[in-house]
């Protein structure tokens, strides 16, 4: 088998079953793709029970980690929303934790790269794509509509303006599933195809091995920017369901 | 950079066979359909959790402790805010008293001052007037004394006269003449 190779970059997407559980006929094992998530739900959780664990005034590392981040995506959030944003503060911080360990622990040899699989992220980008079109046309009613029609463009722009908007619009979700989902893929495999280099030319490989390390480098800059630019457009894409009308 | 080029070289073709021989006939493991179900499954789980866990616990008692440090932190600005206004008070109040407590030494110094001129200047006017009385007095003691010795003098010629005159004459001159006589 080829999968047994140990430079077969795309050996580490591959999801194996660790124990088959079958609902209704449907096939909901939990695989090595699964634990991860719990890995990455774990994390999140350890890092908020410690950090909170002694609640003061003036905070020791961990407390100040967890409040770094609270801090972080609540600016975000207020930066990007303003304060209507308040009410979806726990599902952007949610988003943004567990993108940004699942990132981050697929970083480690020998690990599974939650966000590596398009669905994953799909499922991410499409609930947001369905809640942010929810909430638009709850805020705004048919008002919500504007959003494909910007102010201060002529009229007989509007045949060329209006389908661009709708494919726009509708195209969000796809990007936003594809750019993290192709940057964790794509990172991943060429850190694999480097290591096998390390491994293949042996004497030689401290060649490829100082590559790898600037490039392990980079890919750790790319997870957690990866999480940060899914959050912030998230946000975005919230503000102007919000506020079509900007 | 040549060594990474020969290895790209050397490895690509391999590499690229044991791809394709890796792959399973649904291609990528992202594209295998069979896992979605279990996949999303999961993740339904574990990000409900997630977001759960966020809602309930975590968001609460952070955004409790960054408010409480927050109230703290302008109380106690507040806190330094009054006390710095209290010590600016307080330093005033203390100017205050200080230009008033040497303005009142100064009046003091200056009143004793003239009230030491003035006792000087009545001791001594006191003392002149008391020279001036003594020098009097004793000028007229003086005086008193040079008429006494005079009539003494002018007795005692008298006497001596008529002393003298008595041991050649008999007659006696009174002391009318005598007195013309010295005259």
């Amino acid at each position: 088998m080829a999968a047994d190779n140990p430079i077969d970059p795309i050996h580490q997407f591959e999801i194996s079953k660790i124990a088959d559980i079958r609902l209704g006929g449907i096939d909901i094992s939990f695989t090595n793709s699964s634990l991860f998530m719990v890995f990455a739900l774990a994390a999140t959780m350890a890092l908020f029970v410690i950090g909170l664990s002694k609640k003061s005034i003036i905070p020791n590392r961990m407390q100040m980690l967890s409040e770094l981040s609270y801090n972080f995506i609540a600016n975000m959030l207020r930066d990007q929303v303003g304060d209507q944003g308040r009410a979806y503060f726990p599902f952007i911080f949610s988003l943004f934790m567990f993108i940004f360990f699942c990132n981050f622990i697929g970083l480690i040899p020998y690990t599974f790269t939650v966000t590596s699989h398009l669905i994953v992220t799909f499922a991410f980008a499409g609930l947001i794509f369905i809640a942010v079109t929810i909430i638009g046309f709850v805020k705004n009613g048919l008002g919500y509509l504007r959003i494909f029609y910007p102010s201060g463009i002529p009229i007989f722009l509007a045949p060329l303006i209006v389908p661009i908007e709708i494919i726009s619009y509708l195209s969000k979700p796809i990007s936003l599933s594809v750019r993290l989902c192709a940057n964790m893929l794509a990172g991943h495999s060429i850190l694999k195809i480097f290591a096998g280099f390390i491994v293949m030319l042996g004497f030689l490989g401290f060649a490829p091995l100082v590559f790898l390390v600037v490039l392990y480098a980079l890919e750790t800059l790319i997870a957690a920017l990866q999480a940060y630019i899914f959050t912030i457009l998230t946000c975005i894409y919230l503000n102007d369901a919000l506020h079509p009308d900007h | 950079m040549k060594i990474l080029l020969k290895a790209f070289l050397l490895t690509a073709p391999i590499n690229f066979v044991y791809a394709a021989e890796g792959q399973k006939s649904a291609g990528l493991p992202q594209m295998d359909i069979a896992t979605f179900p279990s996949q999303l499954f999961w993740l339904v789980i574990t990000f409900s959790l997630l977001y759960l866990f966020m809602w309930k616990f975590v968001i609460p008692r952070l955004g409790a402790t960054i408010e409480e440090r927050r109230d703290k932190i302008s109380n106690d600005i507040n806190d330094a805010d009054n006390l710095n206004t209290e010590a600016t008070d307080i330093l005033k109040k203390y100017d205050e008293q200080m230009a008033s407590a040497s303005q009142e030494s100064n009046e003091i110094i200056t009143n004793s001052k003239k009230a030491m001129l003035d006792h000087l200047e009545t001791l001594k006017k006191e003392n002149e007037e008391k020279v001036n009385s003594l020098i009097s007095e004793s000028q007229a003691k003086i005086k008193a004394q040079e008429e006494k010795s005079k009539i003494e003098i002018r007795n005692a010629t008298l006497d001596t006269v008529k002393a003298i005159v008595s041991r050649y004459i008999e007659n006696i001159p009174s002391d009318e003449e005598i007195n013309k006589k010295l005259n």
